[in-house]
């Protein structure tokens, strides 16, 4: 193959970029727009790059529309998903990996197939459930939520992390009078760090990008996560799309930053199965 | 050990069991109450007449499954459904396939085209959707203008505004979010491949075209199922990009049991029947997710 690649390699740059302008369109399509403005979005034809760049749609995010309080609320809710999360799937993956007891392989399973269900399913159920407890409306409710379906992939990427540490190590600090929950916080978690910041990570930036439950359970402005905020500018007749794409813009920063550091560790535990030894 | 006074209670009640169940109990209380209770729920939900806020009224029995399979609708949109998850799933595997071909070849620049090409699985979806929302508005949006512009197509159609064109600008937006987690997963499994393999090909006279067929595919075949059976659920569970970009309209040429569900509760408020669906939704969710456990469970053996 490698005489193939040699000979071949302006073709593959060029189809490279091609295939990356395909990809990338709609980001391109963001930054010419918000750059724009509001007038000249309704231009025909369309502009590539802005006559007049401008910057006024970033302050008017900011001031006019509330954007903080949008960015707030995604803060709150992501990062209190990521420490309930931790809270319940750290000491569950701890028990899965290395206890031995009755119904083991059967949680393993579990946790593999909830992972798939949809927040669909039980959206219209758990409507319910939150009105009678009073948590429309609420950062906990959205919390709840979304830690419930980020608890099976975290406790399934926990487990292999942890299954990944020699248990010789375990047993010495055992043997020096360490208990099970004292080798699990200072031992076994120091250890499995790297693993540790992948998986909250992760769970940060679900809670983040995260939609559906948002949609459902907040109606107030002031308890909207960005990416629900976002979705206000889209209206009925029009859509001011020249503060969305702002908006997308700088919401979209912290994920992308956040993503590039994990997507390693994240592609290794989706395909774990297949890769492993 | 072995004798048959130690019980199985001591076998399996012993210290260490117990702490593995404490260990285990907040996600156990968290998973029934907040994902298995609402499951039962929804049953329930299924079973009963509800009024517009969702509460349960009479006990109804299989009336809503019955008034729910007999429309047209719904079964054209299991079929839609069908479609948009097979069609989707093979054209992110092709173009994954492809993608990760180009980033196995050796230029200066390829890890920058690497990161780049991660954009569209590591943004947001929704807010992705949005954006293509913008992208294909017929008037004033750029990609029409592109198309115009240079030729391609002069008089492009109204994206989002007629069922097949919607239908595939849809589908697209489902497809880009997948490509790179296929294109990713793919490259990882053919760095693993050994050059002796391609090189022992070149010995043997294999062209191209041979080495990936008999090297590479056998070499990832692995890869490929887990990786299509992932994008199988997500593709099936997209609510973001149909809801977000058409709604499932116009009619519902883009309607998928996932947004149906939504619709028919938090639209329509016909909570029985969303719930019909949901439950539809459940079962089928439920085989393809213990057909993937057992793929994976099954390669862990072999391993």
């Amino acid at each position: 193959m490698s005489n193939w690649r040699t000979r071949n390699r302006p073709l593959v740059i060029l189809l490279t970029l091609l295939l990356l302008g395909l990809m990338l369109f709609p980001f391109f399509v963001m930054v010419s727009t918000m750059l724009k403005s509001s007038q000249e979005i309704y231009v025909v034809p369309a502009t590539w790059i802005p006559r007049n760049l401008t910057f006024a749609n970033f302050t008017r995010v900011w001031i006019e529309y509330h954007l903080l309080l949008y960015f707030r609320s995604s803060l709150i809710v992501a990062l209190g998903t990521m420490a309930l999360n931790i809270l319940v799937s750290v000491p569950a993956a701890y028990a899965v990996a290395r206890l031995r007891f009755l119904g083991r392989k059967a949680v393993m399973y579990l946790l593999l197939a909830i992972q798939m269900f949809s927040p669909v399913i039980v959206v219209i159920s758990l409507f319910r459930i939150f009105a009678r407890a009073q948590l429309i409306d609420t950062y906990t409710g959205l919390i709840l939520a979304n830690t419930v379906f980020t608890i099976s992939f975290a406790t399934w990427m926990m487990t292999g992390y942890f299954s990944a540490i020699p248990s010789e190590i375990e047993e010495a600090a055992r043997i020096d009078g360490c208990s099970r929950v004292g080798t699990l916080l200072r031992v076994m978690l120091p250890i499995a760090a790297p693993g540790l910041v992948t998986v909250m990570i992760y769970n940060f930036i679900t809670a983040w990008n995260e939609f559906l439950f948002a949609l459902t359970f907040i109606n107030a402005r002031a308890k909207m996560p960005l990416t629900l905020g976002i979705y206000q500018f889209v209206g009925r007749w029009s859509t001011q799309w020249e503060l969305l794409t702002t908006s997308a813009f700088l919401a979209l920063i912290p994920v992308l930053v956040l993503f590039y550091l994990i997507e390693k560790q994240l592609v290794a535990g989706l395909a774990s199965g297949a890769v492993k030894g | 050990m072995g004798a048959s006074t130690v019980s199985l209670r001591s076998r399996y009640w012993n210290k260490e069991a117990q702490l593995a169940y404490l260990l285990m109990l907040p996600a156990v209380v968290l998973l029934l109450s907040l994902m298995v209770y609402p499951i039962a729920y929804v049953f329930m939900m299924s079973l009963y007449r509800t009024d517009r806020l969702g509460r349960l009224q009479e006990f109804a029995g299989m009336a809503a499954y019955l008034e729910v399979f007999s429309t047209r609708v719904f079964w054209e949109t299991t079929v839609r459904t069908a479609v948009w998850t097979v069609l989707a799933v093979v054209v992110k595997a092709v173009l994954g396939m492809i993608i990760a071909l180009v980033l196995n070849v050796e230029y200066t620049g390829r890890r920058t085209a690497r990161m780049l090409f991660i954009i569209p699985w590591a943004s947001s979806v929704p807010i992705s959707a949005m954006l293509w929302k913008w992208v294909y508005d017929h008037e004033f949006g750029l990609l029409n203008q592109t198309l115009r512009a240079t030729g391609i197509w002069t008089n492009p159609p109204v994206w989002l505004g007629a069922p097949t064109s919607a239908f595939i600008s849809t589908i697209w937006v489902d497809i880009w979010v997948g490509v790179p987690f296929m294109a990713l997963i793919f490259l990882a499994g053919m760095q693993a491949i050994s050059r002796d393999l391609y090189e022992s090909g070149d010995i043997d006279g294999a062209n191209a075209t041979q080495k990936f067929v008999h090297i590479t595919i056998p070499g990832i075949r692995h890869l490929i199922l887990i990786a299509t059976m992932l994008s199988s659920l997500w593709t099936f569970n997209d609510f973001n990009t149909v809801f977000i970009l058409t709604k499932g309209g116009p009619g519902t040429s883009t309607e998928i049991l996932i947004t149906a569900v939504y619709k028919h509760g938090f639209e329509w408020l016909r909570f029985s029947r969303a719930a019909v669906m949901a439950v539809v939704t459940f079962v089928i969710l439920t085989m393809l997710s213990l057909i993937y456990a057992r793929m994976f469970f099954r390669q862990e053996r072999d391993l």
